[in-house]
């Protein structure tokens, strides 16, 4: 049976693909190709990511500094920095799809490329699902609708079985620190506080206006969070961002010893590793749950 | 009261390849004009006297120390000068400019007594400036400040006095007023010793007279020897007629010139 | 120049610093009663509250206080020293060593007390650079010492720009908090105001001397002022008080070049008050801006640079009006 829906899915895809090759971007435009793209550009770590877990690795040509998962993205061709990007070295590249991300690259730029001709996808994934379909898209654009779909299956199940065991955990109040100086923290747009929720944490701060508030230490004081997570930055130092808040032996996190580091890479960028994010996350709100 | 001497001073004037050792004896009651063109060194001679300026060669003393060697405070207590040019980027008041005169008495730690405020006071009245003791600087008149400025150098109250051009942007009145009221401090025992541009108020003011020619020459004595209509013209490249008005010497330019 | 009436302006300052440090302790994401200040004060209180009070606030009023105060007395001595009221502490670049030295050390990734460290030893490079630059071989002015340090500040300007450009993207928000200022970064206050004390006790018997050099190099000189070791001393001594301030908050504009300014406006030139005055007024300016930073969005936080300015424009204005009227 599952076999039948599985290869009737193929078949049906496939259909479309010979017909023409659309998907709607994150700017709501509809981007059409008339024949799957050949040579990709990534202009930013996430999208280099998606790329590849939409079975488009191959079809790579070029990536944005800093796009360094998996291991292959590394040794792409660089076309500058996200938000500074080398159009030349773009166009020259004569690509048959760019993929951008609404919160890194620069619109001017990007509307250069354009106006001259080139395809240009926009990502701006802001929760799980948005995650998914850009893979769908992704692996339509290229031509590997099936393999996407597999990846995705997977990345929607994971999710799935994770809000079933969480679902009826109790709560527990938490604090995810960015940053240290300033002293940053997310809102309950962001997708870390959405696995949060997920977990069966609460954000102190989720409701907050802006998506990366900065805050007080003052005001962490008052949330009182019984865990303070942060994923902290590549390379250290931010186990010390944690310790510093043992100055604060009121804090609930602090006399639980609910302070947790989590792996930098998983929860920072919106791909599908999130979800090894959130199982990661989880297990932390879990053991911090039984602490208290 | 002190004697300024220079002996074999060269003042240095960058563009000149020789300069005229000068052998000054500035005594007390004396006042000394020195005249000259523009440009033959008075602003810089009245500097190197002061010690502002090195020169090239010789030395400047003040009975008999050498200046170069003296702190600046002591050469300011025996000492003083009236610019020509002033700086005023800060707000300040008439009184508190004069009261700056006193800076050279008073010890790290010493705030202004109330006798150096009755000096200032004092220089503000002689100066016809006391009822402007309120207002700030930058407030008055060409004319006024230049009165402040003499002012302060009363309230400083040296031994020597030098002044450039002390009678710049002053009315008739007060260039009376300022010429005899240094004619009174020589009189009571200080030296002036002014840079002017009027013939006849150095023929009227001065009892000494110190020419400087623009190649450097210069020549210096008793002002009524000095004062001579061919010795002026070729100071000055310019023809002059001398006369007498109401027994004083007058000196009129003429038209023409002189090669 | 007066030393009659000289004091009633320091205590009007005083009282107003004094309540602007009360008014900083009370508000914050949330404000604390005049009753439960004082019990805290006194070594009651909830714990929460006694944490609130001693440990953070009060700590950081305290920073404000000596950051506003060092960044007030280094613009005022500045000024003085180039004979130019617009100057302020970062004019001869010294705040772009210092941030050169601080975004280094962040791109590094050292802890914030080596960030801290290489932006005093930026300033100091900065510092001497200019010192060495301006000496030249002898003859030197206020004006060449102006340009020199304006040249030396573009130039920091752009080895920053280089240093935000070459910056991965997460690290940046860190870096331009820095740029702007921030007392939230302030560790113990006790070095800064120690170094803002001391500060004051040096110059207030070059008081006279400086209003005199106010007047320009040759007439201090005809007054007896030893022109030369003078000016480097202020400078050096500027140098220091600034490289305080920014390390301990980075570099705050505004204060440095408002304060001094304005007090000439309501006390006039005397340096021997205008000194301490500005570190009064630059202090309590800071404290208050500091205070409005914590508690406008809060709990979310304002740049306390931003305020400064907010607050410093309209009233620099007021007085520029006042006095032209």
């Amino acid at each position: 049976m599952i076999t039948v829906v599985a290869g009737l899915e193929v078949a049906l895809t496939m259909s479309v693909a010979a017909a023409d090759l659309c998907a709607i971007d994150a700017l709501d435009r509809n981007i059409c190709l008339p024949e799957p793209a050949e040579r990709v550009v990534s202009l930013s770590p996430g999208a280099t990511e998606l790329l590849f877990s939409a079975g488009a690795g191959a079809k790579l040509v070029a990536a944005s500094a800093w796009s360094d998962y998996p291991s292959q993205a590394s040794e792409l061709p660089r076309v500058g920095d996200s938000n500074r990007l080398d159009l030349e070295a773009i166009l020259s590249l004569a690509p048959d799809l760019v993929v951008a991300w609404v919160d890194g690259n620069p619109r001017s730029q990007l509307d250069k490329l354009s106006a001259l001709g080139l395809p240009v996808y926009w990502l701006a994934p802001r929760d799980f699902s948005d995650i998914a379909r850009a893979v769908e898209n992704l692996g339509q654009l290229t031509g590997t609708p099936e393999r996407a779909a597999g990846r995705v299956e997977q990345f929607r199940n994971g999710l799935a079985s994770l809000a079933r065991q969480y679902r009826g955990a109790r709560p527990v109040r938490v604090f995810f620190q960015i940053w240290d100086q300033p002293l940053m923290t997310i809102n309950r747009d962001e997708l870390i506080s959405k696995t949060i929720e997920l977990c069966g944490g609460r954000n102190v701060f989720g409701h907050l206006p802006r998506l990366v508030p900065r805050v007080s230490i003052e005001a962490v004081l008052e949330a009182n969070p019984e865990v303070i997570v942060t994923a902290g930055e590549a390379g250290g130092g931010s186990r010390q961002w944690l310790d510093d808040w043992k100055q604060f032996p009121q804090l609930t996190a602090v006399q639980a010893g609910n302070l947790f580091l989590e792996p930098p890479d998983l929860l920072a960028r919106a791909t599908l590793r999130t979800l090894e994010g959130a199982q990661h996350l989880c297990q932390t709100l879990e053991r911090a749950r039984n602490a208290l | 009261m002190t004697v300024l001497h220079t002996r074999q001073l060269v003042i240095d004037i960058p563009a000149r390849a020789s300069g005229w050792p000068l052998n000054l004896d500035i005594r007390p009651g004396q006042v000394w004009g020195v005249l000259g063109p523009n440009g033959a060194g008075k602003t810089t001679l009245l500097h190197s006297l002061a010690g502002l300026r090195e020169p090239r060669s010789g030395r400047v003393l003040l009975d008999d120390v050498a200046l170069s060697g003296m702190p600046r405070r002591r050469i300011a207590q025996q000492l003083g000068l009236v610019f020509q040019d002033r700086q005023d980027s800060f707000p300040a008041t008439v009184l508190e400019t004069a009261l700056i005169g006193r800076h050279p008495w008073l010890s790290l730690w010493q705030n202004e007594l109330p006798q150096d405020l009755q000096m200032a006071r004092q220089a503000l009245v002689a100066l016809d400036i006391a009822h402007l003791e309120d207002r700030s600087v930058s407030t008055l008149s060409g004319g006024e400040r230049q009165r402040v400025s003499v002012a302060t150098l009363m309230t400083q109250d040296p031994s020597v006095w030098l002044l450039d051009e002390p009678t710049n942007h002053l009315d008739l009145h007060h260039q009376e007023r300022v010429l005899a009221l240094l004619r009174r401090q020589a009189d009571a025992g200080k030296s002036v010793f002014m840079c002017l541009h009027d013939l006849n108020l150095a023929a009227r003011w001065c009892s000494h007279v110190l020419l400087l020619y623009p190649e450097g020459e210069a020549c210096w004595g008793p002002a009524d020897t000095m004062l001579v209509v061919p010795a002026l013209e070729r100071l000055y490249r310019q023809p002059l007629i001398s006369t007498q008005v109401a027994g004083r010497k007058l000196f009129v330019p003429v038209a023409g010139g002189i090669e | 120049m007066r030393s009659e009436g000289m004091g009633r302006p320091l205590v009007l300052l005083a009282l107003l610093c004094l309540a602007a440090v009360l008014a900083s302790v009370s508000v914050g994401s949330s404000t604390v009663s005049v009753g439960s200040l004082v019990s805290v004060l006194t070594g009651n209180g909830s714990e929460l509250e006694r944490t609130l009070i001693l440990e953070l606030r009060l700590p950081r009023t305290l920073s404000a206080l000596a950051t506003g105060g060092l960044l007030a007395v280094a613009g005022a001595l500045m000024q003085v020293l180039l004979r130019n009221p617009l100057a302020d502490p970062y004019v001869l670049g010294l705040s772009g060593g210092a941030a050169a030295g601080a975004l280094l050390a962040m791109l590094a990734g050292l802890a914030s007390v080596l960030v801290s460290g290489a932006a005093f030893a930026g300033a100091m490079v900065a510092t001497l650079l200019v010192f060495g630059l301006a000496h030249g071989r002898g003859s030197w002015t206020a004006s060449r010492l102006l340009l020199t340090g304006v040249v030396m500040a573009a130039g920091w300007g752009a080895l920053i720009t280089l240093l935000l450009a070459l910056t991965p993207t997460h690290k940046l928000p860190g870096m331009l908090y820095w740029l702007m200022g921030d007392i939230a970064y302030a560790g113990s206050p006790w070095p800064a105001l120690a170094v803002l004390v001391l500060a004051l006790l040096l110059v207030q018997p070059l008081g006279r001397s400086l209003n005199v050099l106010a007047r320009g190099s040759l007439q201090a000189a005809a007054l007896g002022v030893n022109v030369r070791p003078l000016e480097w001393a202020i400078y050096l001594l500027a140098s220091l008080i600034t490289a305080t301030a920014v390390t301990t908050a980075g570099s705050i504009g505004f204060v440095g070049l408002i304060v001094p300014h304005m007090l000439r406006f309501v006390v006039g030139n005397d340096q021997r008050l205008l000194l301490p005055a500005s570190a009064l007024a630059g202090g309590t300016l800071l404290v208050l801006a500091d205070a409005l930073a914590r508690t406008v969005i809060a709990p979310e936080q304002l740049p306390v640079g931003v305020i400064t300015a907010l607050i410093g424009v309209p009233v620099f204005l007021y007085l520029l009006n006042r006095r032209g009227a």
